[in-house]
């Protein structure tokens, strides 16, 4: 399977074209600006291009489909909705029978550690676990492709940590290729099979770096290994020279 | 008044200490607010009955319009009949007419100069006019609070409707949510709380509204009994139906605010 997505025009971006292998991990990271969150809304259909094809399973995709979700950097839970109620929402907008969404979002829920938690509503669960719920929500209704705009950015360090882990460990069961936005070069490295930097005005990739890093890598600790230490080094080399390049806000601060 | 104090105090040991003094002092100081202004209303009062009046004297003119004589009594179901009837009739018209102009353009760029233009113009401007077509009964009390509560009640819900957060829009967009499910699932619950809130100045409004109507037009009502004790200088009666209003109106407000919690539990207050 590949996700192809084709010399995209938009004002903020020009000439985008990239690939997520099927059950991949790709990573967007750039400076502020640089169009990522767009891109990623783009592939996910909340957003047009003014030119271009994006093509899921190498068919094109135009608009919001199934087999592509989203989950947002503030969650966008119903508040109204119990956790149950807003991972159901996916197969409820399908019209699947009430009792077997009812089994299969408790399914999802147990999925991302939230067994226990049916009934609460998201003001009674912390940012961490409303989090989960947003990761069930969008993978409900089985999509090849889960786009995450800077989903754990809302969240403190050590629960950004934990989701992390977290996160590698539901991949692995479900096998969805995710495509993610995220500005912290450790989480793109952590996460990633691939991370391409982005760079501003107009938004374009930059580069792509391949990450070697043996799976799963949860049971070793990453952060020291060497390749770890020179990926993100020449990771940052190339953001600072984004950032350089970029907006006069961001000249001033590296100057 | 023994089984109460021991009652408070176990609650007491029970909430955070922070809240219940708190709480209590809040209460302290309402109660003890009405006893004062009671007290010297009842001292300035005795000393000039007809432009004052006080509070034992109020309460027996109660008694005496409401429980010996039944003109008050009925005067106060006609009105509430006419508003019963009528706020029902702008609930339901305001809000579903709230919302279609909320989601459709067409809609709204037809009937917003309307809407705004009669949401504008005071009641009281209208009521003659009003006598002239439905006359000064039943019809003229549901016509004045339908008028009343159903432009603000219109506004109020189209301006709910369109500040659904975009947040919840993308969620239904992203799950491919037709039209009528993204309303019934992001836009309904979303805008609940204007819902309520134009529930609550359509109330208002419309009770103002009924009110005048009466005073001005009706030759029964609750308006028509408080001008006629006025015009008879009889001042503790006058008061029985002015303080009713206010107690009533009170009333509405914590019905709707108590329904609000039942509907909407996931807002925090």
């Amino acid at each position: 399977m590949t996700k192809r997505f084709r010399r995209l025009d938009h004002p903020v971006l020009r000439d985008v074209s990239l690939t997520v292998p099927a059950g991949g991990f790709t990573t967007l990271i750039g400076p502020s600006g640089c169009g990522k969150t767009t891109l990623l809304r783009i592939v996910g259909g909340l957003e047009t291009a003014s030119s271009g094809t994006i093509r899921v399973d190498g068919v094109p995709s135009v608009g919001p489909a199934r087999n592509k979700t989203m989950v947002f950097q503030h969650f966008n839970l119903f508040p109204w909705r119990t956790a149950l109620d807003n991972v159901v929402y996916g197969l409820e907008i399908q019209g699947v029978a009430e009792k077997e969404r009812r089994e299969r979002a408790t399914d999802y829920l147990k999925l991302v550690g939230l067994e226990g938690f049916e009934g609460h509503y998201p003001f009674e669960l912390s940012g961490g676990m409303q989090q989960r719920v947003g990761i069930a929500r969008a993978l409900i209704v089985e999509p090849r492709l889960l786009l995450m705009d800077e989903p754990f950015g809302a969240l403190d360090a050590l629960t950004r940590e934990y989701l992390q882990t977290e996160l590698q460990r539901i991949c692995s069961q479900t096998g969805v290729a995710v495509l993610f936005v995220t500005h912290s070069i450790d989480e793109a490295i952590y996460l990633s099979d691939h991370v391409l930097v982005m760079g501003t005005s107009p938004g374009r990739i930059v580069r792509e770096f391949p990450i070697g890093l043996p799976r799963p890598r949860w049971t070793y600790n990453v952060r020291a290994d060497p390749i770890f230490a020179e990926t993100r080094a020449e990771l940052w080399g190339e953001l600072e020279r984004e950032l350089t390049l970029g907006s006069p806000g961001s000249q001033a601060m590296t100057e | 008044m023994n089984d109460d104090l021991s009652r408070s105090e176990i609650v007491m040991d029970q909430w955070p200490s922070v809240v219940y003094p708190a709480d209590r002092r809040a209460k302290l100081l309402r109660f003890g607010s009405l006893f004062v202004v009671l007290a010297l209303w009842e001292l300035v009062g005795r000393q000039n009955a007809v432009f004052l009046s006080y509070p034992t004297a109020v309460a027996q003119a109660a008694w005496e319009v409401l429980v010996l004589d039944d003109r008050l009594r009925s005067a106060f179901a006609e009105t509430l009949t006419g508003y019963a009837v009528g706020f029902v009739a702008a609930t339901v018209l305001g809000i579903a007419v709230g919302f279609l102009m909320g989601q459709f353009k067409t809609f709204d760029i037809a009937l917003s100069p309307y809407v705004n233009a009669l949401y504008a113009t005071p009641r009281i401007a209208i009521i003659p006019i009003l006598v002239l077509w439905v006359g000064i009964g039943f019809g003229l009390r549901v016509t004045i609070v339908i008028l009343s509560a159903i432009f603000p009640i219109i506004i109020t819900v189209r301006d709910g409707a369109k500040s659904v957060a975009a947040e919840y829009l993308d969620v239904a967009r992203s799950f491919v949510a037709t039209k009528w499910q993204t309303w019934r699932t992001a836009i309904l619950p979303g805008s609940l709380p204007y819902v309520f809130a134009a529930l609550r100045i359509g109330a208002q409004r419309s009770l103002i509204g009924i009110i005048v109507a009466e005073t001005l037009a009706a030759v029964t009502g609750t308006g028509r009994m408080i001008q006629d004790y006025g015009q008879f200088f009889q001042t503790d009666r006058l008061l029985v139906p002015i303080l009713a209003i206010g107690f009533f109106s009170i009333l509405m407000t914590s019905a709707l605010h108590l329904l609000q919690r039942k509907v909407t539990p996931w807002e925090r207050r």
